[in-house]
Formats: C-alpha cells, sequence, structure tokens
C-alpha cells in the first residue's frame, strides 16, 4: 500500500499555512516516514518547537507538542527530556530560532550532549517575518533589513554544532527527502545530542529580490551550494568556501549523553555509587 | 467536506489530492519520466493545479510523493498495482525527453505549450 | 505538636526543602545572589528523591526547563531574583498562555538592573504582579518569617496545581539569608496535603484540556500518557491549537481572569497582628507592612503600644491578588493608615486603589538597608 501519512497527522489543522513549495513540509513528510520506520509510539514522541515558519511543525504532527517561545527550544526539551529520558525528543528550529535568539540554548544543549534531535529548518532568511537578514543569510544577498545587500557574516551551523559538543552533526538538503529520512532515523536513534542543518527554501521571502522567485529556482539555489561531504573534502581550500559538506559530519558514540550522567548523580547521592571525581572521565580539562 | 486526509489507491499508479495541492510545481520538476503537469484552475490557490498527464510513463519512483510538502500526491506500491493487474513502467528515452520539454515549459501541461 | 518539627535553616534553604516535601521534582535554576542557595540545596535534595536540579545556561533556560518538565507533568520549581524574572519574563508569559502549574521562588534584592545584589528591597512586587505582556492574573505570595518560607513555598505548589499557572513566592534578602529556629509541618503532614493537578481520565478523544468552565483552569494531563494535545502561547482551541476565532479568543483570556479573580478566597491569606481591638476610634494606628519588613512593624506595634499608641498590622501574604475586602475594611475603619515597604509606593498604591483614600501614609526605604521599628516609630508619631 502507498504510505499513509494520516496516522501521523493533523489532519483538521491541514492544509498547513505554509506557502506553496516550502521545504517545511517536505521536511515534515520526511520526519514522519522516519517515525514509521523506527516503529516507535506516537505516544513516546515529544516534538517541540519555537518561533518562525517553522514553529508551525508542531502542531501539525499528531505526538505530545509543544510551540515554545522564540528560540527557547531546547532548553524547554531539556526539562522534557530531563523528566522522561526513555521517551523520543525532538526540536524543530529555524535559522533565526536556534542560531540568533536561541544560540546559547543551541551550543548547551549541544554541550551537555543530552539526548535529543535539533532539527533546524534552515532557509536563510527570516521568513514569517517577511524576509529580514538571518544568521544564515549570505552576505551580499537582498533582505529587508538590508535592502542595499546583507553584510553579515554568515553562519555555519554545523561548525557551531561540532564545536559546542553535540556527538551526532549532519547536514542534507530538503531537496533529497529520501537521505532526510534516513538522516532523520540514525538522528533519533543516536543517544546523545543530535544536530541536524537541514537547508530549506524559501522563495517566496529569501528569493523575491535574489533571483529565486520559484521553489524550484531556489532548490536549484541549494544544490548549487552543497557537495556530499566526502567529494567536498577533496576540494582545495578556496573553493569549500562556496559550498556547505552535506552528510553526517560527526557521529561519537563514546561521549555519555547527559540523562545517563545525571543517573550517576542520583545514585551518587542516593549512596548507590561513590562521589563523581575526574577519574571517572578520560578528559580531564 | 475538504478532506485532507489520504485518498485510497483506485488503481492508479500515482493519484493526486487537489484539497492540499498548493501548485508549487515540485512533483513536476522531480519526476524523472514526464507522468505530470501543471494545469490552471482558477480555483485553486496559484490558479494552476497538478494533473497526471501520463499515468502509464509513472515508473514508480516516488520522487514526487517525498518531494511534496503538502501531502498532496500519493504513488502506489508496486503491490497496490498488482493487484488490479498493472505494473510500473520503464524509465524510455521518450519519457525523459518529454520530461525536459514538460521544464521547458515551465512545468505547464505540454498540450498548455507557451502560455505561461 | 505531632504535625510539626522544629528546624535551624535559613529562609532560602527552607523554601528548598519545602519544595522537595511538597513534591517538586524538577528545578531549573541559574545563579544570582540572594537566591543561589535554593539551587544549591536543591541540588543535593532532589537527586536524593530520584529528582533532576539542572543548572542551566541563563536564567531563561532555567525557567523554560522547569516549564518543560511542568509540561510533562511534574511540580517544578525556578528560583531567582529580580533580574533574573526579568529575563524569564517572556516565558512566564508563556507558562500563563499555556497554564502550566510552576512555583517561581523571587529572593528580592535592589533594583533596579543590578541594583544591590546583597542588600535588600521589596521592589519586585510590582513586577511580580505583571511580569510579562498581556492579560493574565498574577498569583503572588510573599513570606514574612522563616517558618512561612516553608510553609508559602508549600502553600503555592499547591495553588499553581489548583490554578495551573505559575505562582511566585517572594522572599528578600533579609529573610533569604536569615539563620535561626523555624517550625515547620513535617515531611508527612505536607505530603498529606498536597493536592495534584486534576487529570481527565475518560476516553483520549473526549479529552480537551482547554474546554473548561469560563472560571476553572485548563486541565493537561500528563505527557506521554496518551493524550496528545498542542501546548502554544497563541491563542487557542479547546485541544490547544492555534486560533483566531474571535470568540474562542475572548473567553480564553477571559477566563484567565476569571479563574483567578473568582477564586479569590481561595488564594486570601492575611495576618492580623493586634487589630481585634481595634474599633475606628481616634488615634488607632494601622500599620500595612508584608515580608520581612512586618517583623519590624510587629515590634514597633509594641514600643507604640507601651507609649500608649493603639497600633496594630495588618499584613498580606497572599500580595497577588491583593485581599480587597480586608483592606477596605480595615482602612475604612481607621483612619491613620501607615504602609510600610522597601520600595517607593509599589504596594501603597494598591492600598490606595482598594481603599479609594489619598491620604494613605508611607515610610518607603530603597537604600538596601532593613527597616528598623524605631523608624516606623517616629515615622507613625511624626505623621499621625
Amino acid at each position: 500500500m502507498a504510505f499513509n501519512y494520516d496516522q501521523y497527522l493533523r489532519l483538521e489543522k491541514m492544509p498547513t499555512l505554509w506557502c506553496w513549495g516550502c521545504g517545511d513540509g517536505v521536511i515534515l513528510k520526511a520526519f514522519v516516514r522516519a517515525i514509521e520506520k523506527m516503529g516507535v509510539k506516537q505516544d513516546d514522541v515529544c516534538v517541540v518547537s519555537g518561533i518562525g515558519c517553522s514553529g508551525r511543525f508542531s502542531s501539525y504532527v499528531d505526538f505530545n507538542t509543544v510551540h515554545t517561545t522564540h528560540g527557547r527550544t531546547v532548553a524547554f526539551a531539556t526539562g522534557i527530556k530531563m523528566m522522561h529520558p526513555d521517551k523520543i525528543v525532538v526540536c524543530v528550529a529555524g535559522d533565526g530560532d536556534a542560531l540568533a535568539i536561541g544560540g546559547n540554548h543551541t551550543i548547551h544543549g549541544a554541550r551537555r550532549n543530552i539526548d535529543m534531535t535539533l532539527i533546524i529548518i534552515n532557509n536563510f532568511i527570516y521568513g514569517l517575518t517577511n524576509s529580514q537578514t538571518s544568521p544564515t543569510t549570505p552576505q551580499g544577498m537582498w533582505t529587508v533589513t538590508q535592502k542595499v545587500g546583507n553584510i553579515d557574516p554568515t553562519f555555519d551551523a554545523c561548525a557551531l554544532g561540532i564545536a559546542s559538543g553535540a556527538s551526532f552533526v549532519a547536514r542534507e538538503s530538503m531537496l533529497d527527502p529520501k537521505k532526510l529520512e534516513k538522516i532523520f532515523v540514525k538522528a533519533m536513534e543516536h543517544r546523545g545530542f543530535s544536530f541536524l542543518d537541514i537547508l530549506s527554501n524559501c522563495h517566496i521571502n529569501l528569493g523575491r529580490k535574489n533571483k529565486m522567485v520559484s521553489a524550484m529556482d531556489n532548490l536549484n539555489w541549494i544544490d548549487s551550494i552543497t557537495m556530499p561531504v566526502k567529494k567536498y573534502n577533496e576540494l582545495p581550500e578556496e573553493e569549500k568556501l562556496n559550498y556547505f559538506p552535506t552528510g553526517i559530519l560527526k557521529e561519537d558514540t563514546n561521549v555519555r549523553e547527559y540523562c545517563d550522567m545525571y543517573q550517576d548523580i542520583i545514585d551518587a547521592h542516593q549512596g548507590k555509587r561513590a562521589n563523581i571525581t575526574q577519574d571517572d572521565f578520560e578528559k580531564k580539562i | 467536506m475538504i478532506t485532507s486526509g489520504m485518498i485510497e489507491f483506485t488503481g492508479a499508479p500515482v493519484w493526486i489530492n487537489k484539497n492540499t495541492c498548493k501548485a508549487c510545481d515540485i512533483c513536476v520538476s522531480v519526476c524523472p519520466s514526464g507522468v505530470l503537469g501543471m494545469r490552471y484552475d482558477s480555483t485553486s490557490t496559484l490558479g494552476a493545479m497538478i494533473s497526471v498527464d501520463n499515468p502509464d510513463a509513472c515508473i514508480g519512483c516516488n520522487d514526487c510523493e517525498l518531494n511534496c510538502p503538502d501531502f498532496a500526491i500519493y504513488v502506489a506500491s508496486k503491490e497496490d498495482l498488482a493487484s488490479v493487474g498493472k505494473k510500473f513502467a520503464k524509465l524510455t528515452d521518450d519519457a525523459k525527453e518529454r520530461q525536459v520539454k514538460i521544464i521547458a515549459n515551465n512545468y505547464m501541461s505540454l498540450d498548455l505549450q507557451g502560455v505561461k | 505538636m505531632a504535625d510539626t518539627r522544629e528546624v535551624i535553616s535559613s529562609g532560602n534553604h527552607l523554601a528548598a526543602l519545602a519544595s522537595a516535601d511538597a513534591g517538586c521534582r524538577f528545578m531549573g535554576g541559574y545563579p544570582i545572589t540572594p537566591s543561589s542557595e535554593v539551587i544549591e540545596q536543591m541540588s543535593d535534595l532532589l537527586p536524593k528523591r530520584g529528582g533532576s536540579c539542572i543548572q542551566m545556561e541563563d536564567e531563561i533556560a532555567a525557567v523554560a526547563a522547569a516549564i518543560g518538565a511542568g509540561m510533562a507533568g511534574h511540580r517544578t520549581l525556578t528560583a531567582t531574583s529580580g533580574p533574573g524574572i526579568s529575563l524569564k519574563a517572556e516565558n512566564l508569559g508563556l507558562a500563563q498562555m499555556c497554564e502550566v502549574p510552576l512555583v517561581v521562588v523571587n529572593v528580592m534584592r535592589g533594583g533596579p538592573s543590578t541594583g544591590l545584589p546583597t542588600r535588600v528591597s521589596q521592589g519586585d512586587v510590582r513586577q511580580a504582579k505583571n511580569p510579562s505582556h498581556g492579560d493574565y492574573r498574577s498569583i503572588t505570595l510573599c513570606a514574612g518569617n522563616l517558618s512561612e518560607c516553608y510553609t508559602e513555598v508549600v502553600r503555592a505548589f499547591n495553588l499553581a496545581d489548583r490554578f495551573m499557572q505559575p505562582v511566585f513566592v517572594l522572599l528578600d534578602e533579609t529573610i533569604g539569608h536569615m539563620h535561626g529556629k523555624a517550625i515547620i509541618p513535617t515531611a508527612e503532614a505536607v505530603k498529606a496535603g498536597i493536592v495534584p493537578r486534576k487529570q481527565f481520565d475518560g476516553a483520549p478523544e473526549d479529552y480537551h484540556p482547554y474546554e473548561c468552565e469560563h472560571d476553572q483552569p485548563a486541565v493537561l494531563n500528563k505527557m506521554f500518557t496518551g493524550y496528545r494535545y498542542h501546548f502554544t502561547g497563541l491563542h487557542h482551541d479547546k485541544n490547544g491549537f492555534p486560533t483566531e476565532e474571535i470568540e474562542t479568543c475572548r473567553k480564553l483570556i477571559q477566563r484567565l481572569e476569571d479563574k483567578v479573580m473568582l477564586h479569590t478566597d481561595e488564594l486570601e491569606l492575611n495576618e492580623e497582628f493586634m487589630l481585634d481591638d481595634m474599633t475606628g476610634e481616634e488615634g488607632e494606628v494601622l500599620i500595612i507592612a508584608y515580608g520581612s519588613v512586618s517583623l519590624a512593624a510587629k515590634e514597633s506595634i509594641r514600643h507604640l503600644r507601651a507609649a500608649g499608641i493603639k497600633a496594630g498590622l495588618f499584613r498580606p501574604l497572599t500580595l497577588w491578588p491583593s485581599p480587597e475586602k480586608a483592606i477596605k475594611k480595615y482602612t475604612d475603619m481607621i483612619k491613620n493608615v501607615l504602609c510600610v515597604e522597601l520600595n517607593i509606593r509599589q504596594y501603597t498604591e494598591e492600598v490606595e486603589r482598594v481603599s479609594s483614600r489619598l491620604d494613605i501614609q508611607g515610610l518607603f526605604k530603597v537604600n538596601g538597608r532593613p527597616i528598623s521599628p524605631h523608624e516606623i516609630v517616629s515615622k507613625v508619631k511624626e505623621v499621625f
């Protein structure tokens, strides 16, 4: 039978309020397929979103869902996860959400390596508020807050994820939903903080003055700036500047997860183990 | 009543939910086999609606469905098709050529040459 | 008494102990003077009882994580001081809108801004009333002695679950850092008094968390129990989904108001100290004070009475919503009214509003030092 998405959707809320051709829907669909593939119960999944177009993600999927304040997704999810370490907690945030206003929470969620999946839907613009510069807007592109061209240096989200200590870091684009589904499964099955930079389109607000007025134009541009990481690594340094590597950029299964480590604290307080010392950690500084 | 839910398999290899399609052209663009095209529809969001012009050329790759942001297009499974005595087509040169033409025609169905 | 115990402790430590005894399972915190001892204590108490206490990356994350745990269905705490509340304000608004129970302990210090971090103030009283934008009613309790640092926090947890919203407990630097003997209820007595939040136990398809009587809070089932619904800070419908439908929006905000304001009797708690012999005759003095100031006020009343001035104290333990009837009763009866606060007129204005009197005298101190009984005595003698 053809794949039936209905079970996972809140059909009465649909069609989505996203614009025609918006990558958010493709990402949502791949996410639903990933959940089906994992065979987990809908009751055991919590989806937390922030503010922006991506914030509506949580209201369309039939899980335990939370639409929080701007940028605070990971912080809210931390409270939920700490109380329910055995459940699947997924954060969905936009580029402005996760990298600008919520940058601090993104950094520290990754640093703690708490078991959750952060899906950053990165469309290079503030879409819901109509074309303001985001941390990932390429320099030189037009935005309504920089009408003569954006001078703000751009953010490499995955570099931030790696530097912050996320134990699983990957980038994909909504151009390849099959890969997207696979990466979602991998990320959710990974025990630790999974940091996903998912490139998406906003032909409406990024595209309108940047020569990408249709979804397809915008997607072609994303295609032109992405490259599988293996191929990317073979590029000379100066050419790397113009590409984002896609695929799994970091996967470390040896780093301990935060809820697991917190269990040590509980055990120590309850006299089930000795106090935690530096000897418990390989890394001393 | 408008429903966003899945429309069940009716015997076609690929089918559409017009209630949720927003006419973004993505499915047309990703089809390798020239199955799909856009048609004018004054009742639709962008004044256009997807149309399955060459269902028999569908190779069952599922790309249109996976790339649809709005749960508006479905592709049958092999088993579905077999149950009505049909099989997915093989990708032919004719089909590829047709797809190139559709894209060149701004994703519009080929009988609407040059209208967009 | 069998139901009480005697402890030697500090206000902040008692607030932490009360939280743990009241069934708090999670705390998200961030260090800030003068409240840091609360999280220090909770970081021991919670894991000992199988809960979690995390020091988050900032004040915003601290309250967000606490609200997250509250959304998941657990009793949850955050503690901070005024600057922390300023940062948490946005998420406190979300908790009001989503109707997530939470206890916020605010150990007040001098403000505005960084102010006087190590010194006492009651400058956050007005802030506690409306920390975030929009219409909702704050529930704010205020502890006036060591024992109340315990009992008010326990009361706050029960009220949070009853009214499904954040409840503030205001301590101040003096009382938070005060160390001494306190008589508090036993943990068993507290446990026996816990009224957990309402849960719906019918079929999931019949469950509408925000569909409730016009004056009742939402019924939010625990997460991961088969009742899937939606939390959002947007105006929402009966299942929590965003809506702009005119009547639904109006009803929601009116309900946030009415669920508190039509049930103030469940919230009100006052102390009436040496007021029972007041008759309204000439020369009587009513002092209105709360928090640590009330300790000085009581001492001053003993001095005043010894000097032949008939004075008494009215002390609200629930500051917001204010005890309108009681304030009105005493301000109608007694002509000489003095409000004593470690801020400028923050609660005096409420007394003025409720009493419709503009001749309320005030003693306001904002230099970070506590008020002494002597200052109150002098003020009474000066103005009346």
